[in-house]
């Protein structure tokens, strides 16, 4: 009861710090898709019908990931540096409530970037999309996940370290990760590499469901996704509860 | 007492002794002083009797309940004002005070009440229903005040809470403060405001490199100090030397000031003393006043350069 409670009061604080961030995130986010959605065919002038698709869908994901790996990890840093985390724990409320409460408010910033991306692709290349209904539970996991991981970064890491790593992971995810290209076109061992780490599993899980018609949906990926996932909720939770 | 704390010792992992065998008792109606340097080891304090940080060794109590090992009851009986700004940008000050209270597990309605008085008592309505990103340093730290006071805990703590008020709504802020304790919570303020804390606080510990050096009412410190009044001397720039007090006491060197506690029958004295010194050119003027609790703290923990001889001495002459 106390958990609801605090979790809804949280939400609510939470909410309203970001309210004036929200529309910024959303034309970020759009422009990110934009970006994606209108470049890539510049760079490649004739773009094959699963290329086209791969960016269609690629660009949801990178969404996702920038939110939750790159802006998530660097606002949460900022918080921690400037002692605004440590008030939030000494409130006295559940650090489950605290941590749910912020996860859930992050994943509405990250969520309507998707549907911006989705439709920003299906217009641009005249798409019809057969979207799964399976898509709901793939984004939330998606985006789960990206947030839980980069809560996890920003809780472990001092702040400037968190800065320099996000900015590494911007670069890594635009250029390096089998989002908008199939993993096969990279190195075996770069492949191998990207089998284990959660991003080339949530690129296939967010094609595998805005275009199942095109892509399969490889549950292995699902399997990447909730491991990740644990993972970095369980970190999070670590240093969250954890008295210096 | 409510609040005792024994023997608190934190190490951090750098090896900075923050607090170094630290034994205090808060009593419920009390407001309670913590004063020092910055690095003195007062936030250090107060995050370990919240929660956020974890004692290297010794015990906190509240109502006899052991808060080192009860971390989410230590944050349920305090409620705390924190030295950084408090995360509301978003928030209108009516907003953030109604969470707040809620979160502490007050009813809705009795929130409302209770914050719409605390925003008059503050003088806070103007800014009530503005944006707090748009508000002065001065008036978020009033609504983190009243945060911290709308459903208050059995332990207040209060770390720096008049930091860029000004001074009308200070005076406002202190009468909460008081009208806290006497709602019966016990009221830890940390500050490095002297000359307030002399005026708002029952008793007071000064804290100096992680260790308790005085403690007690503010008139009993400056009983301790051996003077009831000061004579501050202003040094000439080209004067090459202190002049050495004559009446047993230690003359206190601050910047380019002196001072110098003069016991009550020796005014006379003290200001002939002091003419004399500005006819010989060595001080440019001088005052003569009641003693204050900042001179007893600048006697302890003034300048670097006053410590830590000078401290000894004071006190040797205060026993003498």
């Amino acid at each position: 009861m106390q958990l609801l409670r605090s979790y809804r009061l949280l939400v609510t604080w939470q909410a309203l710090r970001k309210k004036n961030y929200l529309p910024l995130m959303m034309a970020v986010q759009t422009l990110f898709s934009l970006g994606i959605v209108l470049g890539y065919p510049l760079l490649f002038p004739t773009l094959d019908r699963t290329s086209i698709y791969l960016i269609a869908t690629g660009a949801p994901a990178i969404s996702m990931v920038s939110v939750g790996l790159v802006a998530l990890p660097q606002t949460i840093g900022e918080q921690k540096a400037e002692g605004s985390l440590a008030y939030m724990r000494s409130l006295p409320v559940p650090r489950l409530a605290y941590l749910v409460a912020d996860l859930t408010v992050w994943m509405a910033i990250v969520i309507p970037g998707v549907v911006l991306g989705v439709l920003v692709g299906a217009w641009r290349f005249g798409l019809e999309l057969q979207v799964s209904p399976l898509v709901v539970p793939a984004v939330l996991m998606v985006a789960l996940t990206a947030t839980c991981v980069g809560y996890a970064i920003a809780s472990i890491l001092p702040y400037m370290l968190t800065v320099v790593i996000t900015q590494a992971i911007v670069v890594f995810v635009f250029m390096f990760s089998p989002l908008t290209f199939l993993p096969d076109k990279l190195p075996a061992w770069f492949e191998a590499i990207h089998s284990v780490l959660p991003i080339q599993a949530m690129g296939e899980v967010t094609r595998g469901t805005i275009a199942p018609n095109e892509f399969g949906l490889p549950l292995g990926a699902f399997l990447t996704l909730a491991v990740w996932c644990f993972l970095g909720f369980g970190v999070t939770y670590a240093a969250m509860s954890r008295r210096g | 007492m409510l609040l005792q704390i024994e023997e608190l010792t934190k190490v951090y992992r750098t090896g900075v002794r923050a607090n170094d065998g630290i034994s205090l008792a808060i009593g419920e109606g009390e407001v309670f002083g913590l004063l020092g340097h910055n690095g003195a080891g007062k936030t250090t304090l107060v995050n370990q009797v919240v929660g956020l940080l974890k004692p290297t060794s010794g015990s906190i109590r509240i109502d006899g309940r052991d808060m080192v090992a009860d971390p989410g009851l230590a944050r349920r009986l305090c409620s705390f004002q924190a030295q950084a700004q408090v995360p509301i940008d978003g928030l209108t000050p009516r907003q953030a005070i109604d969470l707040l209270g809620q979160l502490r597990g007050t009813a809705r309605t009795e929130v409302e009440r209770r914050r719409e008085r605390l925003i008059d008592a503050l003088d806070l309505g103007a800014w009530q229903d503005e944006d707090a990103a748009r508000l002065s340093g001065g008036v978020k730290r009033l609504v983190a005040f009243a945060m911290a006071a709308v459903a208050p805990g059995r332990v207040v703590m209060l770390d720096e809470p008049t930091n860029d008020v000004d001074p009308v709504r200070r005076r406002l802020l202190w009468r909460q403060v008081r009208t806290l304790a006497d709602h019966g919570a016990a009221v830890l303020l940390v500050t490095h405001n002297v000359i307030e804390a002399e005026r708002s606080v029952d008793r007071l510990a000064i804290l100096d490199e992680g260790r308790v050096i005085a403690e007690g009412t503010p008139a009993g410190l400056k009983g301790r100090l051996g003077a009831a009044l000061r004579l501050e001397l202003v040094l000439d720039p080209d004067a090459s030397e202190i002049p050495a007090s004559p009446f047993g006491l230690s003359a206190v060197p601050v910047g380019n000031r002196v001072m110098v506690g003069v016991p009550m029958d020796a005014a006379g004295q003290a200001v002939a003393w002091a003419e004399s010194l500005k006819h010989a050119g060595s001080v440019e003027e001088f005052t003569l006043g009641p003693a204050t609790l900042e001179d007893v703290y600048v006697a302890l923990v003034g300048g670097a350069e006053a410590r830590p001889a000078q401290v000894e001495e004071v006190f040797d002459a205060t026993a003498a």
